[in-house]
């Protein structure tokens, strides 16, 4: 399946600001059944694009402008495939719980126990996993985990509006309200809570028409990924009810939103900013491949073309050259 | 500097012309009618009274000098500071106030031998500590031996994961350290703590050195002291072993303002270093190279000593409501194109926890036993040893893990019930964050109280300078607790400091 998915930020300054600072983290990973296959970001007003790939193996750019400006516009666009994967096994082998030790996890995914700014136990929390019984369950933790992602999916209700990006998860709790982030944020602060490492998955959601989606579909998306050392990393989508799959693209994974935010940036100036934010995922052929794009003009077995001038005339010449 | 504070102090010549035909008891006779000798070691005095022989020069300056004399020295040296600006501010709930730190009249001593002692141990130190920020910012090994519990690591707030896999030069992560030392009851130096973020105090060894080298020139001719004056040298060649480039190195102290309790230090080593003194919004990232705004037009920094927290450093990265940072700064230090120093992420080595598992990285880094010891530690993080410091809180002194400078602690023989009551409620609900020590008795040394000399208690704060090699100027900030009886040396507690005179043998 390929998809193409156009991504378009736009911050408008009340007055001109200056020393724009900015980090993208946009650019769909590639690994697993995901595979990018074209990527560019073209900002506004122009700016040169640095680079680096953070230690949780995120693309990330960034970029700055100096000069005043009023209007900051990021627009990437990309292509990407994703194969089918062969289905989940109904439950992970009873002694999975036993294979969460030093020879079965790296630092990394010891480093996705621990508590993160937005995935921590709160009281709050505490009382919600008594009430919906989600203390670390005795079955096996896929199972578990897919139970999980439905209890969260029918505890809350997805309504816009009511938190936003630094909501911490008690808003989302106390209200049982929220969007994906906040789902996301509560199933990893459960999963932690039960031992299995968990991280925050930033993205796409490709909408099909028959799907039952509540989350947005000109927005970003996330959800959450928990390992399993028998299986590796499974995607679960509590917003949606379903394992994250074919129609999930990932852009950054990250301990919690904190990590992996799709824009990050400063500038200078005591402006107010407005922020305008368009997502298109679609579904696309593949691209066509430049083998099949370019030509063959003259094939490599054609005989060589006779030279212009004599060989040794040309090594006089080379010669000539100081 | 300015001295004409001390255009009046006369030099009353030679320390032997006026010996006293018999010695001066501590406790009995003046000046050191008031000089308590008890449990501690004591720097100037064996247990039975004698002067250490590296302090009879001195005792016999004290024991012939007109009692009025000293007293004038020390107001001499007063003035000097206050004329120096030569300022600090203390942090208290609501106010911030300004004040001079006080310096004692009296030089601290130590010999030849135990500097040598304390310098091959630092160095070892200071080694085993970059060996580990390498480590844990790199494959981790010391994590998966199980040398170190990961959680002590992943879940400490100063671990900066932006710091993974990034390579900093030589190696060096911590390039400006200030170590604590005390000397416990047996008189062997020991380690109480290690500043590996951004450690201030050597300007006010620079400058007592100044100051007391004045008051005491006989005495300090006298005794071969090792200098100290070439530390900003010293420090501006550790800077500049750290450039990206090799070419001539533009360096900038970055402070966060004047407001800061240690500005004064900040600029005064600017100045001795003639480099560039700056704050966050003086610098500027463009294209991923950092300049500073001059009247002329942007020009470029190479290496940056930073007096600002990590947390503050770059409002891009770490902290977004930092006025006092550099918006770019970190993906500029990542990219190789300017130096920070010291690096990020040092301070998850500092930490009380960590403190507690440095002997065994020394065995774990080096194969080699640590030269100098740390002070017994107690991890309350081991079901163990909390129980053991919950029944001794009266006896133990417990400390928070991520805190520094005296806040967040409770010293038990010194609290009432009520306040050990309140600590061990925190500490039950938070083991994790606490470890305990032993009150240990630090030494005491001679102190110019009320008109006479007496013994107060004091630690040892030696600069450890690590870039391309490791360098350590033999000196030091002694750090000395001018209350009677106490143990707080820390200078935002209100405590003082003295000159050390480190002896060539």
């Amino acid at each position: 399946m390929f998809y193409s998915i156009r991504h378009v930020t736009r911050f408008r300054y009340s007055s001109p600001v200056r020393e724009s600072v900015m980090e993208l983290r946009m650019q769909p990973r590639s690994e697993g059944p995901q595979s990018l296959r074209s990527f560019q970001i073209v900002t506004n007003p122009r700016a040169q694009l640095y680079a680096y790939t953070d230690y949780l193996g995120n693309a990330v750019y960034h970029f700055n402008v100096l000069r005043e400006h009023e209007e900051l516009r990021i627009e990437a666009q990309a292509v990407v495939e994703i194969v089918a994967m062969p289905p989940l096994p109904g439950g992970a082998d009873p002694l999975e719980w036993s294979r969460y030790n030093s020879y079965n996890l790296s630092d990394d995914q010891f480093d996705l126990l621990e508590p993160s700014l937005f995935a921590s136990m709160t009281p709050e929390l505490a009382a919600f996993i008594v009430a919906h019984d989600l203390a670390k369950p005795k079955d096996d933790p896929l199972a578990a985990l897919r139970r999980l992602n439905t209890t969260l999916h029918q505890a809350f209700e997805y309504t816009p509006g009511v938190t936003d990006a630094q909501s911490p998860i008690d808003v989302a709790l106390k209200q049982k309200r929220g969007v994906c982030q906040d789902f996301a944020h509560i199933m990893i602060a459960i999963a932690r809570s039960w031992g299995i490492p968990a991280r925050y998955a930033s993205g796409y959601l490709y909408h099909r028409g028959s799907c039952q989606d509540r989350s947005a579909d000109n927005a970003t998306h996330a959800w959450v990924e928990a390992y399993l050392p028998s299986l590796g990393w499974i995607g679960f989508d509590p917003t949606n009810n379903i394992m994250a799959g074919e129609r999930h693209i990932r852009a950054a994974v990250g301990r919690d939103y904190c990590d992996v935010p799709p824009t990050r940036g400063t500038f200078k100036g005591g402006a107010d900013s407005e922020l305008a934010i368009s997502v298109a995922v679609e579904a696309t052929h593949a691209p066509v491949r430049h083998e099949d794009f370019l030509r063959v003009a003259r094939p490599m077995s054609s005989p060589r073309p006779t030279p212009s001038m004599p060989e040794h005339l040309y090594h006089q010449q080379q010669q000539q050259q100081q | 500097m300015q001295h004409e504070a001390l255009a009046h102090t006369e030099d009353f010549g030679g320390p032997d012309q006026h010996l006293p035909s018999h010695p001066c008891v501590p406790g009995k006779d003046a000046p050191y009618q008031h000089y308590a000798l008890g449990a501690p070691y004591d720097e100037m005095f064996t247990r039975g009274g004698a002067v250490h022989p590296h302090y009879a020069a001195l005792d016999g300056r004290l024991t012939t000098l007109p009692a009025d004399e000293l007293l004038r020295r020390q107001q001499a040296c007063e003035q000097t500071f206050l004329h120096q600006g030569i300022t600090f501010t203390v942090y208290s709930d609501n106010q911030a106030t300004e004040r001079i730190i006080p310096t004692d009249l009296l030089p601290r001593i130590v010999t030849g031998n135990e500097w040598a002692r304390i310098e091959a141990g630092l160095k070892q130190r200071i080694t085993a500590l970059n060996l580990f920020l390498r480590d844990i910012y790199g494959d981790a090994r010391v994590l998966r031996d199980g040398v170190v519990p990961r959680s002590m690591i992943y879940g400490s707030k100063h671990y900066r994961r932006e710091m993974r896999d990034l390579a900093v030069p030589h190696g060096a992560y911590v390039n400006v350290c200030g170590s604590d030392l005390i000397r416990n009851e047996q008189g062997d130096f020991v380690v109480l703590e290690d500043n590996l973020r951004v450690p201030s105090g050597v300007s006010y060894m620079l400058a007592n050195r100044e100051v007391v080298r004045r008051a005491f020139p006989a005495v300090f001719r006298s005794m071969s002291v090792r200098a100290i004056e070439h530390y900003p040298n010293e420090l501006l060649n550790t800077l500049r072993s750290l450039a990206p480039f090799h070419e001539e190195a533009s360096i900038a102290v970055l402070t966060p303002g004047v407001f800061n309790s240690a500005y004064f230090e900040h600029a005064f080593l600017a100045r001795q270093m003639g480099v560039e003194l700056v704050e966050g919004r003086d610098l500027l990232v463009n294209d991923n190279v950092v300049y500073t705004r001059t009247t002329s037009g942007l020009k470029r920094i190479d290496v940056i000593y930073r007096r600002i927290d990590d947390d503050f450093i770059d409002p891009l990265i770490f902290r977004e409501d930092s006025s006092l940072g550099v918006p770019g700064l970190f993906n500029a230090y990542r990219a190789g194109n300017v130096t920070l120093a010291n690096a990020l992420g040092t301070g998850v080595a500092d930490d009380k926890a960590v403190y507690a598992y440095v002997p065994r990285l020394i065995r774990y880094y080096l194969s080699e036993e640590p030269i100098l010891n740390n002070v017994e530690t107690f991890l309350c993080r081991e079901e163990k040893s909390l129980s053991h410091v919950l029944a001794n809180l009266d006896k133990l002194v417990v400390k928070a893990v991520g805190e520094s400078g005296g806040y967040g602690m409770l010293v038990g023989p010194h609290a009432s019930q009520k306040e050990r009551d309140e600590f061990a409620q925190k500490l039950k609900a938070d083991p994790d964050n606490y470890i305990a020590q032993p009150t240990i008795q630090l030494s005491t040394a001679p102190t110019f109280v009320d008109g006479g000399v007496e013994a107060r208690h004091v630690d040892l704060r030696p600069f450890i300078l690590h870039g391309q090699q490791t360098t350590i100027v033999p000196g030091a900030l002694t750090r000395v607790a001018l209350k009677r009886g106490s143990l707080v040396v820390n200078s935002s507690q209100g405590g003082g400091s003295k000159d050390t005179w480190v002896l060539s043998e």
